[in-house]
């Protein structure tokens, strides 16, 4: 285990960014298809798709913050 | 090429880094003149300090300008200004919160310029750093944003405000200890820290990462004569890849600024009508 060296945060990090990924994919693809099904609705969807997103990509996001205080 | 050090000493080395990536969240060095440190109450002035009224500075000469001559039929710059502020008004407040939103749009405007010239230093040639990649910003706006939403909403409902947002309408009896500790948690504690932390890890890494980048870049194209040509032109590679992170921070930086208003036009609007 000598050859293997490097830090558990950033295994750590590379774990939390799985969820916020397949997340954030399922949001972009349900947003793509309601613009899809209805385009009057597109601005409403296109501002709930970002709000969306941000609320995903906030945890992957602590999971580097916490890779750089350790 | 302005990296993320306070001292560097030209002469001796080719370029200069931060000593490790904790130098990053440390505090700075202030400026000197001659002998005598600036300060102001007491806090030195650093590097930072100085950017961050800079921005203050740009903020207020773009809406100065802007909006200076009312004209009936506008020039591009005014136009431009007011769409912006049209934007903010229409998409944020008054879409967000409704009709109450017009008391809310000058605090959303100066957050959302504020945030969206800071981070763009990330990108300006001279500047390459944005001031929000320091988390005391980031943090503040958020404290700032958590005092009124929960001021907003102690005004409406009184202290009844806490029971109303933490247990919404048609909560069954039973579930109601647990629920109130998630949500009591979820609103009072991990808004604003989210918050804060969403726009500073997405600046921090984008500058992280464009430092790396492009001073990998620069020190294999100008040490070509130490370290052979072929390692040399690898630089370019570097290079290509610090345009196409470049092109990217400029998406982030936008979507962050508006998403950051968006967040605290919403929070309030739940403030306001915990009805949903």
């Amino acid at each position: 285990m000598e050859a293997i060296s490097g830090s558990l945060a950033l295994i750590g990090y590379g774990l939390a960014a799985i969820g916020p990924g397949v997340g954030i994919g399922i949001i972009a693809g349900n947003a793509v298809q309601a613009m899809a099904r209805q385009p009057e609705a597109a601005g409403m969807v296109r501002t709930t798709m970002f709000l969306g997103i941000a609320f995903t990509e906030a945890l992957a996001l602590i999971g580097f913050v916490l890779f750089f205080l350790t | 090429m302005i990296l993320a050090t306070e001292e560097c000493d030209l002469t001796n080395s080719n370029v200069c880094a931060p000593s490790e990536v904790t130098e990053l969240f440390e505090f700075r060095t202030p400026i000197r003149i001659g002998d005598v440190t600036l300060e102001i109450l007491g806090f030195p002035i650093t590097r930072s300090v100085v950017l961050i009224l800079f921005v203050a500075l740009v903020v207020i000469a773009l809406l100065f300008f802007g909006l200076r001559k009312k004209a009936a039929q506008p020039g591009k710059f005014q136009l431009s200004i007011e769409g912006i502020m049209g934007f903010v008004r229409d998409e944020v407040a008054v879409g967000i919160i409704g009709p109450e939103g017009g008391k809310f749009f000058p605090y959303l405007l100066a957050l959302f310029l504020f945030i969206l010239i800071g981070n763009v230093f990330e990108v300006t040639p001279f500047i390459n750093f944005p001031i929000t990649s320091r988390m005391a910003i980031p943090l503040f706006l958020a404290l700032v944003t958590y005092v009124i939403f929960i001021a907003v909403g102690l005004r409406r409902q009184g202290f009844r405000y806490i029971g109303e947002i933490i247990w919404p309408p048609g909560v069954p009896v039973g579930l109601k200890p647990l629920v109130g500790i998630i949500e009591f948690f979820s609103i009072f504690f991990v808004r604003p820290f989210s918050l804060a932390v969403r726009l500073f890890a997405n600046l921090v890494a984008g500058h992280v990462m464009l430092t790396v980048l492009l001073l990998t870049a620069y020190v294999s194209i100008t040490s070509i004569g130490e370290i052979g040509l072929v390692k040399g032109l690898f630089g370019f590679a570097w290079l290509a890849l610090a345009l196409a992170i470049y092109m990217f921070e400029v998406i982030v930086i936008l979507l962050q600024a508006y998403i950051f208003t968006l967040l605290s036009a919403v929070y309030i609007e739940t403030s306001m009508h915990p009805q949903h």
